[in-house]
């Protein structure tokens, strides 16, 4: 039915059964937008945050995204900066996942604050002091900049591509895109640092408080570099969930080893520099302000196997494993980049809720959280619409230049 | 925003954020107007056809842009970098002042007819000089084969100026709606059809016409082998294989509706 | 005029917990009544008593009750820096953090800087039945949802006092005619108000008192709320919370 918007050399299933796998996704979607307008209408009563969780799952998973989507802009920075031309591979699917993951954290983002209308305030009375200033700049300039990384992805679709004036207009964007990778990247490198440095300044939270350099607190810094990690394990993960859902190769086995490299390279550094990080925390900053880093960890459930899993199994293990993959492929690859996402997801939980979660003065209590199923259900609707927006891009445009070659039989 | 209203007051570590801000926003919104104006540019100039089919081109797998003297072996290895545009390549001005290319000989293999008096673009069509100076282009034994029965055929209407590369006539079958590429620059003014002689015939926009860009002579035997294996390869393991001795069929869709003929099409005549 | 820095010095051993400032600060700012089903966690109460105990069984346990609200930080305030539209600010003339309802995006992330869980945020829209309408302050502006609250040391009642002075002709107020509505509902006078830079005031010879503390004093916030207690226990509460093991 649709097949005229299908690129002619690849295959894709009918619409059909298309609109049978949106189905699920848009219900879920629905009920999200629902809870949504809840919180919109009725006010963020309606989750269970509160005054002690000020910050619930939403922007622990605003932030794992982010985290998740820096594969947009370290690919881009890879690619048209650094030459790495089999990244060409892939970077169509970076840049969605990219644009899927900004745009969805920015929705979310919109409905946690108390005041969504009020969100030009910060641009007309700017703090530049505060780290959330400089992450609300950034990640604007930024999703605008995944925008017009976009657009010739989509120009490329298979009867815009026909029309010579898009064609001509995404030759010359196309021609200037090592402008926009620049640009992505330096703003990136601001923004995934500020995220950390969110935390790293909350001076009256010695379990996320940490010295560093000029403005900046050393998490600014790991921010960056777990994000660049992280980034291009979750490329690798996406593309070969997509193949195993699809049943077509979409890649070859290079770009796959190249993800693997960079990833476990980067983890690598990032999980030593966040040991010499929490070695300084531990014996420092934190007795320094009062409090024996210990006493963090007596907290059930966030025990000090918390901070092991964080840094050996879901740090160190991956690095590893993802260096092998590099070598060999295989399951060492996609092991690696899946503890690899799980490893960063989680340091950004313990930099959301288990710094709130630990009370500071000494007769205020531990206290648990739950979402709502109103964060729960935009939660799902977040990932719905991921699914849904990368499903109309795999289907109509070419996210994969290669597919065409690997598709042997076109049959 | 504006000093002393609500306790505003400029600060040096404010305007070194804001300025960063609005630098970054500068560039952004400069590059993307550079790159519409650029692109205005070309259209208004008329590049729009040229620019495309090299943006097509880029998209193509490398061993569907050999350059046409490896088919002929004269190279060992050499990707097209013009767009299949000879006209404008240096290494091909400077080989052919040096080897000019055999004359050309009528040929039949696998039954497609290649008459001598034709020169044969790479997207499966040829061009024939008229003594008047006109140009007289169809389709392809082998597109021929390839499209079989056709659903409809549209003809660009008289007047109606061609670029080389770009879209000429539009073929709609199998559900399917494919445009077949003219091998040459020039303006329409006359229909022919497939019963006829000829699908167009068209005045071209330079005179002597400029058609180094189309394969003859000696090389047109070479060029037409390869393809046959690439169509093979293609359509694998929906054909039987086209050993020597086979003739190709009438209608290769009808004798093989499971292959995924657009797919093919596409591949063959540089129109994926 | 001499910039002021107003304080507290608020005396544990006398608190017992009745919470009437509580009362008298909620009716003061215009605290809305909250939802039904709103919690301890959940309401709003810039003025606040919490419970401590020393951690000993019977019969060596002890109760001590600390009044917390805004501490007003003045050094490194910490809720100062992080706000994203500056709609924080100290005053440099009086010491005390203001807050800009109508500027606040309810972003949080000051309540989330803040170690002394003084910030609360209106989760809710406010809303009063009918006929309660009449027991609201005019002087002091209700805030809408989704903005972040706290604390101001009653703000209005200082305004009103510059107003009579300046009626008066007089350039400086008259202590006595400033007094947050905590402090003056308080039965047992725990909580002394007054400027700690005014050597002879009674707040600013109370804070360099001998059992003074100051909550979280190492993080370096320099609170201008001091606290007394002749208990040592109570008084090493000005150091970290230690960790509650969890069954």
């Amino acid at each position: 039915m649709d097949s005229a918007l299908i690129a002619r050399s690849v295959r894709r299933c009918s619409f059909g059964r298309f609109a049978l796998w949106l189905a699920p996704w848009l219900g879920v979607l629905g009920v999200g937008a629902w809870a949504l307008w809840l919180c919109l209408r009725y006010g963020l009563y309606q989750t269970n945050m509160d005054n002690r969780y000020v910050f619930g799952l939403w922007i622990f998973l605003d932030l794992s995204i982010i985290a998740l989507g820096a594969g947009a802009f370290f690919t881009g920075f890879l690619l048209y900066v650094m030459k790495k031309r089999e990244l060409k591979a892939v970077i169509g699917s970076a840049v969605v996942l990219g644009f899927i993951c900004y745009s969805a954290a920015m929705a979310l983002l919109a409905v946690d604050v108390g005041q969504p209308l009020r969100a030009w305030f910060t641009y007309w009375h700017p703090n530049a002091h505060s780290m959330l200033t400089e992450v609300t700049f950034c990640i604007t300039c930024y999703l605008t900049v995944l925008l017009i990384e976009y657009v010739p992805v989509i120009l490329k679709t298979r009867k815009l591509r026909q029309i010579p004036a898009y064609a001509v207009f995404e030759w010359e964007l196309h021609k200037l895109v090592p402008v926009f990778a620049l640009i992505g990247t330096l703003l990136s490198f601001f923004h995934q640092g500020s995220l950390g440095g969110l935390f790293g300044v909350l001076r009256g939270r010695p379990f996320a408080f940490r010295e560093g350099f000029a403005l900046w607190p050393s998490t600014f810094f790991l921010f960056i570099l777990s994000a660049a990690a992280v980034g291009p394990s979750f490329i690798l993960l996406t593309t070969w969930t997509v193949e195993k859902l699809t049943g077509r190769r979409l890649v070859k086995d290079d770009v796959y080893r190249l993800l693997c490299k960079v990833s476990g390279w980067l983890l690598l550094t990032y999980v030593g520099a966040k040991a010499v990080d929490t070695m300084i925390w531990i014996n420092a900053t934190a007795p320094r302000a009062g409090f024996e880093a210990y006493n963090f960890y007596l907290q059930k459930p966030f025990g000090p196997g918390t901070l092991m899993v964080e840094v050996l199994l879901l740090g160190l293990l991956p690095a590893l494993l993802l260096l092998r993959g590099a070598k060999e492929g295989g399951l060492a690859m996609i092991n690696g980049a899946a503890l690899a996402c799980a490893g960063i997801v989680l340091n950004r939980f313990v930099m959301t809720i288990q710094t709130l979660a630990l009370p500071t003065l000494p007769f205020d209590r531990f206290l648990w959280y739950v979402p709502s199923w109103q964060e729960n259900a935009a939660f799902g609707a977040m990932l719905a619409y991921g699914v849904i927006v990368y499903s109309f891009s795999y289907r109509y445009l070419i996210l994969f230049p290669q597919e065409k070659e690997l598709s042997r039989h076109v049959s | 925003m504006f000093p002393n209203v609500s306790g505003w007051s400029w600060t040096p570590l404010h305007v070194t954020f804001v300025t960063i801000f609005l630098t970054v926003a500068a560039v952004m919104a400069g590059t993307l107007l550079l790159a519409a104006w650029r692109a205005w540019r070309d259209v208004r100039r008329g590049r729009a056809e040229s620019i495309r089919w090299h943006s097509e081109f880029e998209d193509l797998p490398l061993a569907d842009r050999t350059c046409r003297h490896v088919l002929t072996n004269e190279f060992l290895h050499r990707t097209c970098d013009q767009g299949f545009d000879c006209r404008e390549c240096a290494t091909h001005a400077r080989w052919t002042e040096n080897h000019p290319a055999a004359a050309a000989v009528d040929f039949e293999v696998a039954g497609l007819k290649y008459p001598a008096d034709r020169m044969y673009h790479r997207g499966h069509t040829w061009v024939k000089v008229e003594d008047g100076g006109t140009l007289l282009i169809g389709p392809d034994a082998l597109s021929e084969r390839m499209f079989g029965r056709i659903g409809s055929l549209t003809l660009p209407a008289v007047g109606t100026t061609l670029h080389a590369c770009a879209p000429a006539w539009t073929i709609r079958s199998r559900g399917d709606t494919f445009r077949v590429l003219s091998p040459v620059d020039g303006e329409v003014v006359e229909q022919g059809g497939p019963e006829q002689a000829c699908y167009l015939r068209v005045r071209p926009s330079e005179h002597p016409p400029a058609l180094t860009h189309l394969l003859r002579g000696s090389e047109v035997r070479p060029w037409v082998l390869r393809e046959l294996e690439r169509l093979q390869l293609l359509v694998s393991p929906g054909l039987p294989s086209l050993a020597d001795g086979g003739v190709l069929a009438e209608d290769l869709p009808a004798m093989s509706p499971d292959v995924n003929w657009p797919a093919v099409w596409g591949q063959m005549l540089l129109e994926p | 005029m001499k910039p002021k820095r107003y304080g507290m010095v608020i005396d544990v051993d006398r608190c017992y917990g009745c919470g009437a400032c509580m009362v008298a600060c909620a009716v003061e700012n215009n605290v809305p009544p909250p939802q039904s089903s709103a919690s301890a966690r959940t309401g709003i109460t810039p003025m606040r008593v919490s419970e401590a105990r020393n951690g000993k069984a019977f019969p060596e346990s002890e109760l001590a009750f600390i009044p917390m609200m805004c501490q007003q930080c003045g050094e490194h305030t910490p809720c100062v820096s992080v706000c994203p539209q500056l709609a924080v600010d100290v005053d440099p003339n009086t010491g005390i953090v203001s807050q800009i309802p109508e500027r606040c995006l309810g972003c949080r992330y000051c309540m989330a800087a803040c170690p002394y869980h003084a910030r609360y945020f209106n989760w809710w829209d406010p809303q009063w039945p009918a006929g309660m309408e009449r027991t609201l302050n005019p002087e002091v502006a209700p805030r809408m949802r989704g903005v972040v609250e706290k604390c101001r040391f009653c703000h209005g009642r200082l305004q009103a006092a510059q107003s009579k002075a300046a009626a008066a002709g007089h350039k400086d107020i008259d202590p006595a005619d400033y007094v947050p509505a905590c402090a003056e509902a308080c039965p047992t006078g725990a909580i002394q108000f007054g400027d700690l830079l005014d050597a002879g005031s009674d707040v600013a010879q109370a804070a360099k008192g001998p059992n003074t503390f100051r909550l979280l004093e190492k993080i370096g916030t320099d609170s201008h709320v001091h606290y007394v207690s002749k208990r040592e226990w109570v008084r090493d509460m000005g150091g970290a919370a230690k960790g509650v093991k969890h069954g």
